[in-house]
This record gives structure tokens, sequence and C-alpha cells, in this order.
């Protein structure tokens, strides 16, 4: 998954080739303690609960891990979540709400994201804006848009949209294929030889473009992949929000990078974990149950989530270290 | 509606009939957004209202989550508490439509839900607080009146797009069109921020020199009071206010021309008393039916002016600056709801 340039494929160590290792320690350390904590919450029933609810910001994070590969970042998948999520919604409701209707939107709102990306990419790379300031300001236009095609929150989904998501399909919860199908869709990118053009180009800009690496091309094709992406989160957000919502993505971009630091990607690119990217988004929310289940009282509770993801940070890095040596 | 109301005071009773014996209920309280000190003293009120129980023989414990959150992030909050097990849900919640899938889940589980200082569509929780709409009207009557229905207004609100918001811009709308002689000159948004309402007022008052009346919301009331007072046309100007002390304590130095529409931090310890006494069984005397989502049951909102003021300044006194003036439903005035 990784590929550092300078090292020798062979000498590469297991860490290198699976940076997620650490994180997914550090998932298994946070199951316990939440099972300490709140028996409860390692039943079947709780587990579909906590996928239904972060599996968004797993999609989000490795949207975001995408770009981050490439050493850009992209400060605006909240804003696409956000516009596709209303984009979704009020044509579902103008198509009439039927099955059609509802895929027709879906698909639609794919389109948008992506475009939305391209715009990113073009914005970033053939406008050459410096890629954390560039996305911050088109943020705020998807929010714009969002707001114009939608400006309060309102406007339900048909039930059925949401039964789907929150139902079973052979008695296992819908969300549980979504996984499966985030899991193929990683297993399946890492193989690409687009994801080491990535890399390459994430580790040394210079020396790609001097090898004659499209880097152009690379650079905002992460960028439309990752609006793709944000896409697909925005339809599982409707699935467990039944709503359009016009600004219910915008707080989740920094999660979305934090995710992809906790899961053993670094941001100056070149390296790193789409996998690790999707267990980050679990650590994060299982941070956020376990310091409700071990009765941190309120005013603590940012506090305790703050110093807890330093933590996981922490552990991530030194678990990184020993292990390298 | 009726048969609703049934069925969840049914749900409530079958739930109360389990914990019979010394009752005692959990109730898990989650608030999605702690930028003001409003809100701090909302979930200190509520915990404060649930120990207050232990006088009628009844535990009530409170769990509590409040953090920044977005969106999913207090749906979780919502599936841990039903992970544990509680009885009632109150919430503060972060968006007025997104709770639907969760809080039907919450009730298959028998999970009371209610939420309070804003609506949400769900038909499977109800709402206990103000009528932000009523809350804008009463303000924007107050200045109506005091302009004797002549003059030009300026407006200064929240954050476009956000529910409560758009409630109080038609509120007020609603009022000014009713006088013919009230003449909307501007609306501006300065996003629920004191130094932006400040900077929102300059900027009108340098446009708009002749201005008689302001229409403006919570804490940006002091910042554009600021503004008003350092301004050639001070003392010329009614405008709404606000309700923390250190407001109220200017309004009285300066005696301000301004009448202040409470939003009491109280609405979520009101909430709680409610939602122990459904939890008991006992069924509402007049079903929750208003507001747009018809699951709302509004509380009265107090209003502070000059008939008043001396009253509430004493009332505060000896709280810190960032207090707000509140009022809740005591037990009593929460039992007389019910049959």
């Amino acid at each position: 998954m990784s590929l550092p340039s300078h090292a020798m494929p062979h000498q590469r160590s297991v860490f290198e080739r699976f940076p997620f290792i650490p994180a997914l320690g550090i998932l298994a350390v946070l199951l316990l303690l939440n099972g300490i904590a709140e028996p409860n919450s390692m039943s079947f029933g709780a587990i579909t609960g906590l996928t239904k609810t972060y599996l968004a910001l797993m999609f989000l994070a490795v949207a975001q891990s995408l770009v981050v590969f490439s050493s850009d970042i992209d400060l605006s998948v909240g804003a696409i979540l956000s516009l596709v999520n209303v984009v979704v919604v009020v044509l579902i409701e103008r198509l009439g709400g039927g099955a059609d209707a509802v895929l027709l939107s879906c698909l639609v709102g794919v389109l948008v994201g992506t475009l939305a990306g391209v715009f990113n990419g073009f914005v970033v790379v053939g406008l050459r804006l410096q890629p954390i300031v560039a996305t911050f300001a088109t943020g705020i236009v998807f929010t714009g848009l969002a707001l114009w095609v939608l400006p309060v929150a309102g406007m339900p989904v048909p039930q059925s949209f949401w039964r789907t998501y929150g139902g079973r399909i052979c008695d296992i919860p819908f969300v549980f294929y979504v996984v499966a199908a985030l899991g193929l869709l990683i297993w399946l990118t890492v193989r690409t030889k687009y994801i080491i053009q990535l890399m390459a180009v994430g580790d040394n800009r210079l020396a790609a473009y001097q090898s004659g690496l499209p880097v152009t091309r690379i650079r905002i094709k992460a960028f439309a992949l990752c609006g793709m992406l944000s896409a697909v989160a925005a339809l599982c957000i409707i699935g467990d929000t039944a709503s359009g919502d016009p600004v219910v993505g915008n707080a989740m971009t920094l999660y979305s990078v934090a995710a992809v630091v906790l899961g053993g990607t670094a941001l100056s690119g070149g390296s790193g974990s789409m996998l690790g990217s999707a267990i980050g988004a679990l650590i994060i929310g299982l941070i956020n149950s376990f310091v409700f289940f071990a009765g941190v009282s309120s005013e603590w509770q940012n506090f305790a989530q703050g110093v807890a993801v330093l933590v996981a940070l922490m552990a991530g890095v030194l678990i990184t270290r020993r292990i390298s040596k | 509606m009726k048969l609703r109301t049934t069925l969840a005071a049914l749900a409530a009773s079958v739930i109360s009939i389990a914990s019979a014996g010394a009752e005692e209920f959990t109730i898990g309280l989650s608030n999605g957004w702690v930028g003001s000190e409003w809100r701090t003293q909302m979930i200190e009120e509520a915990e404060a209202a649930a120990a207050a129980w232990a006088e009628k023989g009844v535990t009530v414990k409170v769990v509590v989550q409040s953090a920044n959150v977005d969106v999913p992030g207090q749906i979780a909050h919502v599936r841990n508490f039903l992970n544990q097990g509680v009885d009632a849900v109150i919430i503060n919640p972060n968006s007025p439509t997104a709770f639907d899938p969760v809080f039907a889940q919450a009730k298959e589980a028998g999970v009371l839900v209610i939420s309070t200082d804003a609506e949400v569509s769900s038909p499977d929780a109800m709402y206990v607080g103000i009528d932000q709409q009523a809350w804008a009207e009463a303000g924007a009557a107050w200045l109506a009146k005091t302009l004797d229905g002549k003059g030009k207004v300026v407006a200064i609100n929240g954050v476009a797009g956000h529910p409560a918001n758009e409630m109080r811009v038609a509120g007020y709308r609603k009022v000014f069109g009713e006088h013919p002689g009230i003449e909307i000159v501007n609306e501006v948004n300065a996003n629920w921020d004191q130094a932006q309402g400040q900077q929102a007022m300059q900027n009108l008052l340098a446009t708009y020199p002749d201005i008689d009346g302001v229409w403006v919301q919570d804490g940006m009331a002091a910042g554009a009071w600021r503004s008003i007072q350092d301004s050639p046309q001070a003392g010329k100007i009614a405008a709404t206010g606000e309700i923390r002390k250190d407001f109220i304590d200017l309004w009285v130095k300066d005696d301000l021309n301004s009448g202040a529409s409470v939003n009491p931090p109280g609405v979520m310890a009101s909430a709680l008393n409610v939602a122990v006494l459904m939890l008991q069984g006992r069924e509402l005397k007049e079903p929750a039916t208003a507001g747009q989502y018809g699951n709302a049951m509004y509380l009265p909102i107090p209003f502070i002016d000059a008939s008043n003021l001396q009253e509430v300044a004493t009332e505060l006194e000896g709280k810190p600056g960032f207090y707000s003036y509140t009022s809740a439903l005591s037990i009593e005035e929460a039992e007389a709801l019910f049959k």
C-alpha cells in the first residue's frame, strides 16, 4: 500500500508495507475498552449502529487519503458532502420519490461530487494555488451552492431509502455490505498503477515530473476521486439522517484529516494506507463513545476526546518506531 | 395525534411498571454544541432539576453527552444512550430533520425522546421549548409599540439557513408587516456573533443615520448596543436587548431604551420535568401537537422591558456576567399540564 520511492522493495519492513497495523492495534484496544466500560456497546446491534454512524466518515477519510497521498489536502470534502446531500434529496423530491428517482438522483449526486473534485483539482493544480487555502475557499463556494439548492435543513427522503440503509439483507445489516464494498474498492485500488504514480508524485513531485509522469493529470484525478468518494459519503449520511441539510458535513472535514493521520498516513504525502484511514474513522467514533461510557463529566468530554485522539496518535507513532527498529 | 400520545403514554407506563418499587429513571442529555455559556447553563439547570426529584421520592439519574460534534456525532450520542439502556433522551439537536431514523430506533426500543431549544421533524419525538417565531414576534411587537407604530428599522440576524433563524425572521416580518408605518430598511446576518453584530450595527448606522429602531437577536444585541452608544444617534434609537447579566447591568446603568424576549436556558430543565412525568405514565391534558411538525409543546416566553427590568436585575445580583436570565417549569407547574 505504501511505496516510498527510495526504499528497495525487498527491504521494506512490514510496517512500511502495511502502515495501518498500528491503527488496527489501537482499534482493538478501543473496542476492548468500550466493551469493559459498557458491555452493551459490544453487542451486534451496537456495532451495527457504530458502523451506520461512522460509515460516512470512513468514506470521507478514504477520499481524503487519496489527495493526501499526492501531498495535497482537501478542506472542502465536508462541503462537497453537504452539497451532494442536498442535491440528491431535492432531486428525489422533484422526481417524485420512486425507486427510479432515487437511483437516478444518487447517480447525479456522485457526478456532482466528482465535478466538485475536478473543480478543486483545477483550482489547486491548474491555477497553482496552495491546496489548504484554495480548498478552504472552494468549500465555502460549495456551501453557498448547497444553501442555494436547499436554504433550510429539511425535506425528508422516502422511507424506503433509510429503511434500506438501516435494514438487513439476508439477515445481515445493509451497512456491512457497504463496508465490504469499500474494502473491495480499496483492495482493487491499491493494486492499480495509478496509486503507485500517486505515491511517487507525493513523495517527490519534481522527481516524478522529471521521470515523465503526468503529474498534473495524476493530481487532478486524485481530487476528482476524492470528490466522488465524498459523494458516496453523502449517500451514507442521507441513509442515516433521511433528510437534506446544507451544512451537515461541514464539521466533518477536519475529522476526515484526523482519521487519515490516525490511520498511519503522513500528511507530507508519498506513503500511507486507505484502509488505515477507514480504521481511523472508526477510532474517532470509538474514542467519542468511550469518553462517554467511561463516565467523563460533560464539562470535560471535549477535553478528554482531544487528549484521547492525541494519545492514539502518539501510540501509533511509538508502535511504528519500536517495530521499525 | 391522539393515538400517538396514548401509545406513548402506554409505552411509558410499561416502562414505569418495569421499574416499579422505588421509582428510578435514567435520562440521557445530549448537547451537540458547546460554544456558549447558555448551553452550559442549560445542562446545569437540567441536572439541578433532576436532583430536585429526590424530594418527591423519585430518583432521576442523568447521563450527559455534551461536546462539539457534527450531526453524525450527535446521532452517535443517541445510539450510545440506547446502548446504555436509558429511559428517556433529551436532546438539543444540531439538525431538525437528521434524527428521524435514530429516533425511530429509539421509539422501537421504548425510549422517550424529547427535543428542546430546536424543533425536530421526527414523529417519534416531542418538542418542549419556546416557539422561536413567537419569541421574535414579542421583541418586534415591543419595538413597534415603542416606536408608536412608525419609523425605519433594521434587523440583525443570526446564521442564514439555520431553522431557528428562519423562524425568527418570519416572526418579526409578520409583526412589522402588521404596522404599515414601519419600514424595514435593511436586514443583515451577523452569525450570532457579538463582534460581527457590533460591526454590522456600525455599518448600518453609517448607511442609514436616520433609523429609529433595531431588531437584533441574542448576544449580538450587546455588540449592536455598543455601536449605538458610541454613535451620534445614541439616545434616539430603540433596540431589542438580550438576557445575560452583563447586558442587563449595562441596560440599568445607561437606562437603555430596550426590550428583551427571553429564551431561557431552563428549557432543558422544563423538558426533563415533563419527561419524568411521562415516564411515570402520566398523560398530558393537551397532547403536544403545536408547531410546524405537530409535535411541539410550547413554554411561556418571559419578556424584559422597563416595567420589570429592576426585578430582573435584582434577581441576577451576585451571578457571573455570562449568566442568562432564566425560567423553567417547576415540578408542580409541569404537573399542572398533566391529567
